[in-house]
């Protein structure tokens, strides 16, 4: 078998079975707290508070006597310390990368230092991402990214690089400019928020060229938004592009993907689990869900050095599946339907839940939408009311009347019988996206 | 790569014996963290050795061949 045939990145810990690679977190597990209890004040403080010492972890159950670490511990660490706190484990000239949160929350960005081989294995992960959805080092591979100090798809590109893919970077390009090198070039992959990757779509249209029938693209590797899991999402980039539409997941707190679907896409992304352990737990009581029911995330990471991560609650919703759903001989377990959306993303509409990536998920079923924003507002001071504003593709008007009162009834089907108000949007006034999305405005009073 | 060298003498982080080619990734490693932590070489060498070292180490990471500290150079 030639390098390219290989299914795998890393055949020998990729196909390992269960009771093995538990084996191998167990041993990178004890090695990483030792590591931070040795290294990082912030670590050593945690672990004190919480009575635990290193040589106590002695099987993988014992990572549940080690105390969380939270976004929160991390800011206000941060601030009482600037500029990393102090959980950085070695000096800040050791450093070769500087990044930051992509500051969705709308809080103070966390800033993130990584080190020679922080970096390298951060592409490394993107490799078991990109070898595992088919890339190979004859694809020509564009990032349509800012190349800003938000990560995103950083360690893709080094991924790329190490990979020997060509590899072509558009930061300072419009979307009609990046459209144009993609068809140009020949390009076969595309990386880009699911929406950017939409975007770019449209406006190919506009532009008069058609993905499919001018353009190579054979994969779009989508990443940073919930919505690359959402089946409707995909398909439209796949009806797009002409390729098939992959997801990824990661976080700037881990600096890479911990998730990715492979080439036989069995309904979700696989986790790496040789380089990570994923629990998934109630996030009121931090019980362990079992296959099946949904959970946060909590992750632990066995790559970044500059500043471990242990036990880290991310408030990403999922839901674990085992990995013999899918056929491709990976052992690493999956998330059904990718990141479901945030623990705390979940808005109490009149007594029901809604997450927006639930309406994304219905709205998306309608081919005839190009954009949409979610406004949730109160009526008197008392009553909430939730709107979702659509602007549609200039050649579908005509449908209005109907996918209003289609909408309206797909998404009370979806939440309890709720009603949505379905609102037409003029041509341009929604906005647009090029990261992450942020389609949802909670016009509400905060108390 | 081919399986020329027939003694072991590591195991991995599995416990088992290194392969061949495995042993000659953890020997290459070795060599260039050795040479990279020289100070006397002039910068065009120290600094692409460091480079070369790091992409080693990370093979040798991912195969579960050594058991370093994450962060150290």
């Amino acid at each position: 078998m030639t390098v390219s045939e290989s299914p795998y990145w890393n055949p020998k810990t990729e196909t390992l079975p269960k009771d093995q690679l538990r084996a191998l977190q167990l041993t990178k597990l004890q090695s990483l707290v030792e590591y931070a209890w040795n290294r990082s004040p912030f670590h050593r403080r945690l672990y004190e508070k919480a009575g635990v010492t290193p040589d106590q972890i002695k099987t993988l159950d014992d990572i549940h006597r080690l105390p969380f670490m939270t976004r929160e511990d991390w800011m206000a660490c941060q601030a009482e310390q600037p500029l990393f706190g102090d959980m950085t484990t070695r000096p800040e000239e050791d450093a070769i990368r500087y990044h930051l949160t992509s500051g969705t929350s709308g809080r103070q960005p966390l800033r993130v230092l990584d080190g020679r081989k922080d970096w390298s294995w951060i592409a490394d992960m993107w490799c078991y991402g990109f070898w595992g959805f088919g890339i190979r080092p004859s694809d020509k591979v564009f990032f349509a990214f800012s190349y800003g100090s938000f990560i995103g798809f950083w360690g893709a590109h080094y991924c790329c690089e190490k990979m020997g893919t060509l590899t072509l970077a558009s930061g300072n390009m419009t979307t009609e400019q990046r459209v144009k090198q993609i068809v140009e070039m020949g390009v076969t992959v595309v990386c880009a928020t699911p929406t950017y990757a939409l975007r770019m779509g449209q406006a190919a249209e506009k532009m008069g060229i058609d993905l499919k029938k001018d353009g190579k693209v054979r994969r779009v590797v989508v990443s940073g938004e919930p919505a690359g899991s959402i089946p409707a999402v995909k398909q439209m980039i796949e009806e797009m592009w002409g390729g098939k539409c992959g997801d990824t997941a990661g976080m700037t707190e881990i600096g890479t993907i911990m998730i990715f679907e492979c080439d036989h896409q069995p309904g979700g992304p696989h986790i790496i689990e040789d380089h990570f352990i994923e629990e998934v737990l109630d996030p009121d009581t931090a019980k362990p869900m079992n296959y099946g029911q949904r959970g946060e995330r909590v992750v632990t990471s066995f790559g970044r050095g500059f500043i471990p991560l242990i036990r880290y609650k991310t408030k990403d919703l999922v839901c674990k599946a085992p990995h013999t759903l899918c056929r491709c001989g990976r052992t690493g377990d999956i998330y059904e339907g990718g990141i479901l959306g945030r623990v705390d993303d979940m808005k109490l509409i009149r007594g029901t839940n809604v997450y927006p990536r639930a309406v994304e998920a219905v709205v998306r079923e309608h081919s005839e939408v190009e954009e949409f924003q979610i406004i949730i507002s109160r009526r008197d001071d008392v009553q909430d009311e939730i709107t979702v504003k659509v602007e549609l593709k200039p050649e579908e008007k005509d449908v209005w009347p109907r996918l209003q009162a289609k909408l309206g009834k797909d998404l009370a089907d979806a939440h309890e019988g709720l009603r949505f108000n379905v609102e037409l949007a003029a041509q341009g006034e929604l906005p647009r996206f090029e990261l992450k999305a942020k389609r949802l405005q909670d016009l509400r009073p905060q108390y | 790569m081919s399986d020329k060298k027939k003694e072991f003498y590591g195991k991995d982080l599995l416990g088992n014996d290194l392969t061949a080619d495995e042993q000659e990734l953890v020997e290459l490693y070795t060599r260039l963290k050795s040479l990279s932590a020289r100070q006397d070489l002039p910068p065009v060498a120290t600094a692409n050795v460091k480079q070369a070292m790091v992409m080693i180490w990370n093979a040798c990471n991912d195969l579960a061949l050594l058991n370093e500290e994450p962060g150290c150079d």
